[in-house]
C-alpha cells in the first residue's frame, strides 16, 4: 500500500480540477458541470477510501512538497530557522475526515441535479465550480501538515462560504447573509491569524507532527519551565490556544460568533448540507481534534472550550424552539450539535468528539437534504405551518428524515445516540472528580431534552397531520438524484453508531470500541498524534457514580436518553393530530425572546453603532483636525513658498544675470570669510 | 576581439561613431539641399546613436576599463591623459547613447512639417559627440573644449523652430546665460592653472599643495559655477524653465537627461580626481563637500517647491529636473564619510534611471505638443479616453519620478537615501524625503488630471505617431524593467564609482 500516497495531492487536486472545468467549459457541458464534480468527487472518496485503508494496514503519510518561504530569524525556543511550507499529513484522523468530506461532498453534487438542475436554477457553472473550490478548501484543510497552511485554506473555505451562501445575489437577504458570515467567521479568523503568528515566533515552526513540531516543543518549554514572552510557559500556551480558538469559533459557529449561521440559510439548501456537515461549520472543531495536542498541554484552555461548548449547546437548542422556518430549526441544532463536540474535546473526550463529528455529519447531511427534498416537494415553501401531512406522499423522504431526527435526537440505537452519550459521558466523569464541570454537563444533560422536543416538533409538523396549504397537498415530485443521497445517509445515520459502541463495549467487555482504537493509532498512525498520547498528556482524573464505571454508565445513558424520549414525547403530545395550535403563544414574554435569538444581532448591531462608530468619529475629527491640519498646513508653507519662488523666475534674462552674479559672490564672500582667503 | 587590442584611440569610438553619423548627415543633406527624406534623416541619427550605444556597452561588458588585476584591459589614456576611457566614462556614454537615440526616433513625428531638419539631426549627433566627449575627459582643456562642444549645437537646437518665438527667446536666453557661465568657467580654469600650474586633472591633483589658497579656492568655485550651468543647479539653475519651456521638446527631453548627465560625469570627475578631499581641505581651507551638501539640498529644495505651483506642464518637468539634478548631487556631497562608491554609485544609478524616465516625460509633452492639445495641466484633462496607451506610460514616468515602488526610480532614490543615512548625511536625507513627498503631490496632479478629470471641451480622435510612441514605451518599459535589471546596472555603476572615489 506503500506507493497509494503518491496519488495523496490528487485529493484535493480533483475537485480544483473540476472548479477549473466547470468554471470555464461549464456552460458547454451537460448538466452545467455537475458532471466533473461528481466525477471529481467521486474519485476524491475512492482515493480517501484507499488512505483510510492504507493507514489501518499501518501506514502513515506525511511529507512536505513545496516550501515558499523560509526565514533565518529562529524562534523563540527553536535553534532552527522557520520555514514556511505546503505539506501533506494523513493520520487516522485526516484519513477518516477526508472520507466524510468527500462522501458528504459526492452526495451533494449528486443532490443538486435534483435540486438546482431539475429547478432551472440559473448560473449552474458558477454554483459547480463553487462547489468544487469548496470541496478543494476543505479536503486541503483537512491534510494540512501545518498551521499556516491550515489556516490559508481555512480562509478559502470561509470565501466560498461566502461565495456560496450568497449565490442567489439578486435577492436582498443573500448577499446581507454572505457578507454577515464573511465579516464574523473574519472576526473569529482575525485572533486566529494573530495565533499563527504567536506560535510560529514562539516555537520557530508551525508543523503539526513530527519531533519538531510546535506541539512537542511547547511540551519541551512546559517540563523545562521555561519562560515564553514573559509569561510561564503554561499561560503562554494558554493564550495562543485561546487566540487560535477564536478562528474556531467563528467557523463553528459557537458563543458569542454563531449569528452568522442561521442567516447562512440563504444559500441553497444544498450547501447549507455541505456547509454545516463537513465544511464550513465542521472546520472549527476538525481544527480543535487536529491540534489537540497543543490544547491537551493548557487544561484552562480545554475548560473554556468545555464551558463554551456545553453553553452553546443549550443556547442553540432553546432557540430552536420557536422557529416555524424547517431549515431556521436546522441551523439552531447546527450550532447547538457542535456546541457538544466542543464539550466533548474540552472534558478531554477526543474520541468523543470526533465520533460525533462524524456522526453529526451524516444525519446532518440527511436532514438538510431532506429538508431540502420537502422544499422541492412544498414548491419552495419553508413555513412548517403550511406543511403536514407530507408522510403518505413521499415515503422516502419521510422515512431517512426521521432516521436522521432519530439520530439527531439521540434515540437509541441510532448514531447520534452513542457519540452523544459519550461525550456526556466523559463530560460526567470528569465532572464527578471536579465539580466544576458539572456545570458544563448539566448544560449539554438539559440540552438534550430540547432537541428531543424541537426534532419532533419539526417532524410532526412536516410530515403528520393533515396538509395545511394547497402545495402541501399537491406535492412535487422528487427523482432519484434526490432520493439516493437520502437513502446512503439515513443507512449511515442508523448504523454509524457501531463504530464506537462505547457502552456496550463496556458493560459487556467486548473490544468493539472500533474508532478509539482507530484515532488511538492501534492500527497504525503517529505515535503523539494518539488518543493515549493525549490521555496521558492530560492526566484528567475521573470519578464515577457509586465507585462503578458500569453503574455510571447507565445511569448516565439513562437519563440522556429518557431526557430525549420526553422532549420527544411532549412534541408529539403538544404537534400530533391534524390541526395542531401554536402553542408557542403560551410561552408568552419567552417566546419573544427566543424568537429574537435573545436580541443578540441587536446587541451586536448596537455593539458596532453605539460603541464602535463613536470610536471610529473621534479618530476621524482627531484625524482631520491634527494629523489633516499638519499636513495642510505643510502644504500651504510649501505652496507659499513655490509662488515665492517662483516670482524670483521673472523670465529677464539679465535679472537672471544678476542673481548668478550675486548668488557666486554671496557665495564667495561666505567661503572666502569661512576658508580665511582674504587675510 | 576588441578594436582597442589593436590601438589605444579606438576606446573612443563611440564618440567616432557618433560624430561621423553628424558628418554622415551633413554629407546626406548637401547632396540634395532642396529634398527633405525625413526617413533617411531620422533612421540614419538613431542607427548611429544606436550603433554608439552598442559599442560603449560592449567595451563595457567585455572589461575596457576594468583593472587588469580584475581580468579586464585597465582603464585607456589617450594624449597623455588627456582622455579616459574608464568605466565611468563608458557608462555615461551609454546614458547619453540611449537618450540620443530615443530623441531621433521622437523627433521623427515631432519635427514633420519644420524646416532644418538635417541641420537639426546633426547638431543633435554633435550635441551627444560634446557630451560623450565630456564623460571621457580628463583635463581641463579637453572639458572646455567638449563641454563648448556640446552648449552651441544646444543653443541653436532649442531655437530651431525659427517661426516660433518662444523657441528664439529661449534659444537666446540659453545663449547669454551660457555665455555668463561659460565665461566663468574659463576664468575658473585659468585660475586653478594659475594655482598649479598644470590642466591635466592628476597633474592639479599632484601639484596642489604648492598653490596659493585662495587662488585655488576661488578657482574651484569658478569650475563649480561651470558645472552648475550644466546641470542645472541652483544658483545656475534660471535658464533651466526658460529654455525647457521654449525649446522643441524632444531637445528639452535632450538636455535635461543627455546633458545634465554629462554636466554631472564631469562634476565627478574633476572633484575626485584633480581636487582630493582631504588635500584640497588643507589647501584652501574649505571642505568641497559641504558646498555640495548645501547645494544638494538647496537645488532639490528650490527646484521641487517651484514646481509644486507651476500651471504649465513643461515647465513642471523643467523645475522637476533642477529637483533631481539636487539629487544626484548627493553623489558628490557625500564624499568624504568612508562610503564614496556607495553614495557615487547611487548618484550614478539615479542618473541612469532619470535618463529613461526623464526622456519619456518630455516626449510625452512633445507628443501632446504634437496633437496640439495645449500646454497646461488644464488642457491634459481626461486625455486617457483618447491615448491610453501613452497616458498609462506617462504615469509610469510620473510615479517613477516621484520615487513610487516598483519603478526604477524608487530604487534609484532609495539607494540615494540610504547612503545618505550610511554617510552620516541626515540632513540631506530628510531633504530628499521632504522633497520627495512634495514632489508627489505634483506629478499625481498630473496623473489626475489625465485620468480622472473630465477634458473642458470635446476632442477628436487622437493620431498615433509610430517614432513618438515607440519612443516613449521603449522608455516606459525600460523604467519599469530597469527593476530586474538593477541588479547589474547597480554593479557597474558601483565599480564605475569605486574606480574613480578610490
Amino acid at each position: 500500500m506503500e506507493g497509494i500516497f503518491t496519488y495523496a495531492p490528487a485529493i484535493a487536486l480533483l475537485p480544483l480540477a473540476a472548479f477549473v472545468v466547470a468554471l470555464c467549459f461549464g456552460n458547454a457541458m451537460p448538466k452545467k458541470g455537475a458532471i466533473a464534480g461528481i466525477f471529481a468527487t467521486a474519485g476524491s472518496l475512492g482515493l480517501s477510501l484507499l488512505m483510510l485503508a492504507a493507514v489501518a494496514s499501518g501506514e502513515v503519510h506525511h511529507e512536505t512538497y513545496y516550501q515558499w518561504a523560509a526565514g533565518e530569524t529562529a524562534g523563540h525556543s527553536a535553534a532552527q530557522g522557520i520555514e514556511f511550507t505546503f505539506g501533506i499529513l494523513i493520520d487516522p484522523l485526516s484519513a477518516l475526515m477526508l472520507v466524510i468530506v468527500s462522501l458528504i461532498a459526492l452526495l451533494v453534487h449528486v443532490f443538486s441535479l435534483g435540486y438546482m438542475n431539475a429547478e432551472g436554477e440559473t448560473g449552474l457553472p458558477r454554483y459547480y465550480a463553487e462547489l468544487g473550490l469548496f470541496t478543494f478548501s476543505m479536503l486541503a484543510f483537512v491534510y494540512a501538515d501545518n498551521l499556516l497552511m491550515a489556516f490559508m485554506f481555512f480562509e478559502l473555505v470561509g470565501l466560498c462560504s461566502y461565495l456560496l451562501i450568497g449565490f442567489w445575489f439578486r435577492t436582498e437577504s443573500a448577499p446581507s447573509a454572505a457578507k454577515k458570515a464573511f465579516l464574523v467567521t473574519r472576526f473569529g479568523d482575525y485572533f486566529f491569524l494573530v495565533g499563527v503568528v504567536a506560535i510560529g515566533a514562539t516555537f520557530g515552526t508551525l508543523a503539526f507532527a513530527g519531533d519538531n513540531s510546535f506541539v512537542a516543543q511547547a511540551e519541551a518549554a512546559l517540563d523545562g519551565g521555561e519562560t515564553l514572552f514573559g509569561f510561564d510557559a503554561r499561560t503562554w500556551i494558554t493564550i495562543t490556544g485561546l487566540l487560535v480558538l477564536g478562528g474556531v469559533i467563528g467557523k463553528s459557529a459557537q458563543f458569542p460568533l454563531q449569528t452568522w449561521l442561521p442567516d447562512a440559510m440563504e444559500g441553497p439548501t444544498t450547501v447549507s448540507a455541505l456547509i454545516h456537515a463537513a465544511t464550513m461549520v465542521a472546520a472549527g472543531v476538525y481544527l480543535v481534534a487536529r491540534m489537540f495536542g497543543y490544547y491537551a498541554l493548557s487544561p484552562t484552555a480545554l475548560g473554556i472550550i468545555a464551558f463554551v461548548g456545553g453553553f452553546t449547546a443549550l443556547f442553540a437548542a432553546s432557540m430552536a424552539v420557536v422557529k416555524d422556518d424547517i431549515k431556521q430549526v436546522l441551523a439552531y441544532s447546527t450550532i447547538s450539535q457542535y456546541g457538544y463536540m466542543m464539550l466533548g474535546l474540552g472534558v478531554g473526550g477526543y474520541v468523543a468528539g470526533v465520533f460525533h463529528l462524524m456522526n453529526h455529519a451524516f444525519f446532518k447531511a440527511l436532514l438538510f437534504l431532506g429538508a431540502g427534498a420537502v422544499i422541492i416537494l412544498m414548491h419552495h415553501e419553508q413555513n412548517m405551518w403550511k406543511m403536514g401531512g407530507l408522510k403518505e406522499k413521499a415515503p422516502v423522504t419521510y422515512y431517512t428524515f426521521l432516521a436522521g431526527a432519530l439520530a439527531l435526537a439521540g434515540i437509541i440505537p441510532f448514531s447520534g445516540f452513542w457519540s452523544k452519550d459519550e461525550v456526556l459521558y466523559d463530560a460526567l466523569i470528569l465532572g464527578l472528580e471536579n465539580q466544576l464541570y458539572l456545570a458544563a454537563y448539566a448544560m449539554g444533560l438539559i440540552a438534550v431534552f430540547f432537541t428531543g422536543f424541537y426534532t419532533f416538533r419539526m417532524v410532526v409538523l412536516t410530515f403528520h397531520g393533515e396538509p395545511r396549504s394547497e402545495a402541501a397537498e399537491d406535492p412535487h415530485d422528487i427523482g432519484w438524484s434526490v432520493k439516493a443521497p437520502l437513502i446512503v445517509l439515513g443507512l449511515l445515520s442508523l448504523t454509524a453508531g457501531i463504530a464506537n459502541l462505547a457502552p456496550v463495549g463496556k458493560l459487556l467487555d467486548m473490544d468493539i470500541m472500533f474508532l478509539e482504537m482507530w484515532l488511538d493509532g492501534h492500527y497504525g498512525g503517529l505515535e503523539e498524534l494518539t488518543y493515549g498520547a493525549y490521555s496521558d498528556t492530560l492526566a484528567h482524573e475521573t470519578g464515577a457514580i457509586a465507585g462503578s464505571e458500569q453503574t455510571t454508565l447507565l445511569v448516565g445513558a439513562a437519563l440522556s436518553l429518557g431526557l430525549a424520549l420526553s422532549g420527544a414525547g411532549l412534541a408529539w403530545t403538544l404537534y400530533s393530530g391534524s390541526d395542531p395550535a401554536q402553542h408557542t403563544q403560551r410561552l408568552g414574554s419567552v417566546r419573544e425572546l427566543l424568537r429574537s435569538n435573545y436580541y443578540q444581532d441587536e446587541f451586536q448591531v448596537w455593539l458596532a453603532e453605539g460603541l464602535t462608530l463613536p470610536v471610529a468619529r473621534t479618530a476621524d475629527r482627531f484625524d482631520q483636525s491634527v494629523i489633516d491640519g499638519v499636513v495642510d498646513g505643510v502644504s500651504s508653507v510649501s505652496l507659499f513658498g513655490s509662488g515665492w519662488i517662483k516670482r524670483i523666475q521673472t523670465g529677464i534674462v539679465t535679472n537672471y544675470a544678476a542673481l548668478i552674479v550675486g548668488g557666486f559672490v554671496g557665495l564667495l564672500v561666505v567661503l572666502g570669510v569661512y576658508g580665511g582667503w582674504f587675510v | 576581439m576588441l578594436p582597442i587590442e589593436f590601438a589605444g584611440w579606438a576606446g573612443l569610438a563611440p564618440v567616432y561613431v557618433l560624430v561621423a553619423t553628424a558628418l554622415v548627415l551633413f554629407a546626406v543633406d548637401s547632396i540634395d539641399p532642396r529634398k527633405t527624406n525625413r526617413t533617411l534623416l531620422a533612421g540614419t541619427a538613431t542607427a548611429g546613436s544606436l550603433v554608439a550605444l552598442a559599442v560603449a556597452v560592449w567595451f563595457l561588458l567585455a572589461g575596457v576599463g576594468t583593472p587588469q588585476v580584475d581580468g579586464g584591459f585597465g582603464v585607456i589614456e589617450l594624449h597623455e591623459g588627456q582622455l579616459v576611457v574608464d568605466q565611468l566614462a563608458l557608462f555615461f556614454m551609454v546614458v547619453i547613447a540611449t537618450v540620443t537615440s530615443l530623441v531621433s526616433v521622437a523627433s521623427y513625428d515631432y519635427m514633420e512639417g519644420h524646416t532644418y531638419q538635417a541641420e537639426y539631426y546633426s547638431l543633435t549627433l554633435l550635441a551627444a559627440t560634446g557630451m560623450a566627449t565630456m564623460a571621457a575627459s580628463n583635463s581641463l582643456v579637453t572639458i572646455f573644449i567638449a563641454l563648448e562642444l556640446t552648449s552651441l549645437p544646444s543653443y541653436a537646437l532649442v531655437a530651431i523652430l525659427k517661426d516660433n518665438r518662444g523657441s528664439i527667446e529661449a534659444g537666446l536666453k540659453y545663449f547669454l546665460i551660457g555665455a555668463l557661465s561659460s565665461a566663468i568657467f574659463v576664468y575658473g580654469i585659468s585660475l586653478v592653472y594659475g594655482a598649479t600650474g598644470f590642466l591635466q586633472l592628476e597633474a592639479i591633483a599632484n601639484n596642489l599643495e604648492s598653490g596659493y589658497g585662495p587662488l585655488l579656492g576661488l578657482g574651484i568655485l569658478m569650475l563649480l559655477g561651470g558645472f552648475a550651468f550644466k546641470t542645472a543647479s541652483v544658483p545656475v539653475h534660471f535658464w533651466a524653465p526658460e529654455a525647457y519651456e521654449g525649446a522643441p521638446a524632444p531637445i528639452a527631453a535632450f538636455l535635461s537627461s543627455a546633458s545634465k548627465a554629462a554636466g554631472f560625469v564631469i562634476a565627478f570627475r574633476v572633484f575626485t580626481t584633480a581636487f582630493p578631499l582631504e588635500t584640497t581641505t588643507a589647501v584652501i581651507g574649505i571642505d568641497w563637500s559641504v558646498l555640495f551638501t548645501v547645494l544638494a539640498i538647496a537645488t532639490m529644495t528650490i527646484g521641487n517647491f517651484a514646481a509644486a505651483t507651476q500651471e504649465n506642464v513643461k515647465r513642471m518637468l523643467a523645475y522637476s529636473s533642477v529637483g533631481h539634478a539636487g539629487y544626484a548631487l548627493i553623489g558628490l556631497a557625500g564624499l568624504g564619510a568612508g562610503v564614496n562608491d556607495v553614495v557615487m554609485g547611487a548618484a550614478l544609478m539615479h542618473l541612469f534611471v532619470y535618463g529613461f524616465m526623464n526622456t519619456g516625460a518630455f516626449l510625452f509633452v512633445g507628443l501632446a505638443e504634437y496633437w496640439g492639445v495645449g500646454r497646461t495641466f488644464e488642457d491634459y484633462n481626461g486625455l486617457s479616453a483618447k491615448a491610453p496607451v501613452a497616458c498609462a506610460a506617462m504615469t509610469v514616468f510620473m510615479f517613477s519620478l516621484a520615487g513610487i515602488p516598483p519603478f526604477g526610480g524608487f530604487f534609484s532614490k532609495y539607494f540615494l537615501f540610504t547612503a545618505s543615512i550610511d554617510a552620516g548625511m541626515f540632513a540631506v536625507a530628510a531633504a530628499l524625503v521632504i522633497n520627495s513627498a512634495l514632489s508627489l503631490y505634483y506629478y499625481s496632479r498630473l496623473i489626475k488630471a489625465l485620468w480622472i478629470e473630465e477634458p473642458i471641451g470635446e476632442r477628436d480622435a487622437l493620431s498615433q505617431p509610430l517614432g513618438l510612441y515607440a519612443a516613449i514605451v521603449f522608455a516606459a518599459v525600460m523604467t519599469v524593467v530597469v527593476l530586474p535589471g538593477f541588479g547589474p546596472v547597480a554593479d557597474v555603476a558601483v565599480d564605475a564609482a569605486a574606480a574613480i572615489v578610490a
